[in-house]
């Protein structure tokens, strides 16, 4: 490695880069989930800020900005305001080794899924520090849930992930879109329905969204682990829930949807498409599906995802033995 | 524009997963001495390991214990980045700060646990005495055997190791042992079957 002074300024400048995409990303998430939310269920969203509401979510965060910071009584003081830091900044780290285009890849990590599945334990371990630190029963509760579901919904994620990497026989993200062709017929999706759909399925569950939102399940935890944060800890929580939105919906375009290849010119376009359309099915599902339980939550992960992708794992080595 | 970024980025973990490796980088550009800054690299996370290990035994609170120990695994994390081998970094925190603590979290919120921890006491001078003991005893028989065949030790190339080659080093060369591992794992995860089985009162009068 040879490092000088430019190569410095201009490390900071990629980690600005990556803050402003996590936070513009949530400011236009925010707007777009709640317009796509209106739509589905026949009312308007918001439209009285700005034209047809475009400006809502730069209030909502001037107004969480200004909100007074209330701390209940008899918490852990380090930990109650360590955990909204430990959710915010792993997943800086998790952006690095993605491909966003050809040559605009973050790190070229060898193991660059390893990095991001690594850093992504931190998320959890945020939410269940800030669910027991903030005294509450409800937090406690959240936590308690976030632990079984995001130590579940690992394990398939993981599966899901490991099979394409067995055909591609690389953890580097950029290696595995490199093996992908320009149109959808070449993509990783075509030979691997099942680890998509598993995938699909469990990066839901891995991100605490509807309809397996259940740590934050409004209408059970009020807010689950994050019931007692307000003001900027609660930002930080809601900044991070969207970035790890973005993440996996990234790492789903890279493994999956052929990254930043795409019909007629390649470039990092396609995986801005690409990533914001597997989005676009997250926010889908989360208003037009019901909560489900917290058992069948479990079993659904269980009884049918685990085995499902060990079955997948199994056959793509079969087939694989028996192609080469 | 591409171009400019990519080393941009390239330099980028280096410089978020081992700072002082990084900075060790950066001096032995102007200055010879790189072993100097290997070494206190090697310091740092020797520091961070036993303050982890400090924390975690000494805290009055089951919580923060287990961030102690969090703060060790990811010390040792470190050491593995120093040592070139990320794969196994990487592998430190996938299993044991994303699973294994966050299990340890689970076992602890089926305790009765206060956010004050005032039931903790700390353990008596004779236990201590104890503990002491079995943290020296094995330092004391491992450390100089090292010593002594330091010579013998086998010789690290400089570089990452491809995982690649760890694969195929797990399910050729290392197989028996690697099975041997997995077997030990399933006889664990019948015992706690085992332990935790309890036959479901008859129906009607389970509650």
């Amino acid at each position: 490695m040879d490092l000088s002074l430019l190569s410095f300024v201009q490390i900071i400048v990629a980690v600005l880069l990556i803050i402003g995409l996590m936070v513009g990303n949530a400011v236009v998430m925010v707007y777009v989930e709640r317009k796509v939310a209106g739509f589905i269920q026949r009312r308007p969203g918001p439209y009285e800020v700005g034209p047809i509401g475009t400006v809502q979510p730069i209030c909502d965060s001037m107004k969480l900005l200004g909100k007074q910071l209330f701390v209940p009584a008899n918490i852990d003081w380090i930990l109650f305001f360590l955990a909204p830091v430990l959710a915010f900044f792993p997943v800086l780290l998790l952006f690095l080794p993605i491909p966003f285009g050809p040559y605009l890849t973050g790190l070229g990590v060898g193991d660059g899924i390893l990095l991001i599945l690594a850093f992504a334990g931190f998320g959890v371990l945020s939410n269940i520090l800030a669910g027991w630190s903030s005294n509450n029963k409800y937090g406690l509760l959240g936590a308690a849930r976030a632990v079984s579901q995001s130590v579940a919904y690992e394990i398939p994620m993981i599966m899901a992930l490991l099979a394409v990497v067995f055909m591609s026989g690389s953890l580097n993200l950029s290696e595995i879109v490199a093996q992908q062709g320009s149109w959808p017929w070449q993509w990783n999706i075509v030979v691997q329905p099942l680890a998509f759909f598993i995938y699909l399925v469990s990066l839901v569950g891995e991100t605490n969204r509807a309809p397996f939102d259940l740590p934050e399940a409004e209408s059970e935890l009020t807010a689950g682990f994050h019931t007692e944060y307000s003001g900027m800890g609660f930002a930080l929580f809601f900044l991070s829930e969207y970035a790890n939105m973005l993440l996996v919906s990234f790492v789903c375009a890279t493994f999956f949807l052929g990254g930043y290849k795409g019909p007629f010119l390649d470039g990092f376009w396609w995986t801005f498409a690409k990533a914001y359309a597997v989005m676009f099915f997250i926010v889908w599902i989360r208003w037009t599906f019901p909560r489900v339980r917290f058992d069948q939550l479990l079993n659904i992960n269980w009884k049918w995802l685990l085995p499902l992708s060990i079955i997948n794992l199994w056959l793509t080595a079969i087939i694989m033995k028996i192609i080469s | 524009m591409e171009q400019l970024i990519n080393p941009i980025l390239d330099t980028l973990l280096a410089a978020i997963f081992s700072p002082l490796a990084y900075l060790e980088d950066l001096i032995s550009a102007y200055l010879p001495g790189q072993q100097i800054a290997a070494l206190a690299a090697f310091a740092l996370y020797v520091l961070v390991i036993l303050g982890g290990g400090t924390a975690a035994v000494m805290s009055r609170n089951l919580v923060r214990a287990m961030l102690g120990l969090v703060l060790t695994f990811l010390g040792v994390a470190g050491m593995y980045m120093l040592l070139a081998s990320p794969f196994l970094a990487f592998m430190q925190l996938l299993i044991y700060v994303g699973a294994v603590c966050v299990l340890i979290f689970f076992a602890i919120m089926l305790t009765k646990n206060t956010a004050e921890g005032e039931e903790a006491r700390l353990p008596s001078p004779v236990v201590g005495l104890y503990g002491l003991l079995a943290a020296v005893v094995p330092l004391g028989v491992l450390a100089p055997l090292v010593i002594i065949h330091a010579d013998k030790l086998p010789q690290v190339t400089y570089g990452a190791t491809d995982t690649r080659l760890l694969g195929e080093g797990l399910i050729t060369f290392d197989v028996v042992p690697f099975e041997l591992i997995s077997i030990i794992l399933l006889v664990a995860m019948a015992g706690a079957v085992f332990l935790a089985w309890r036959r479901r009162p008859e129906a009607g009068n389970d509650q």
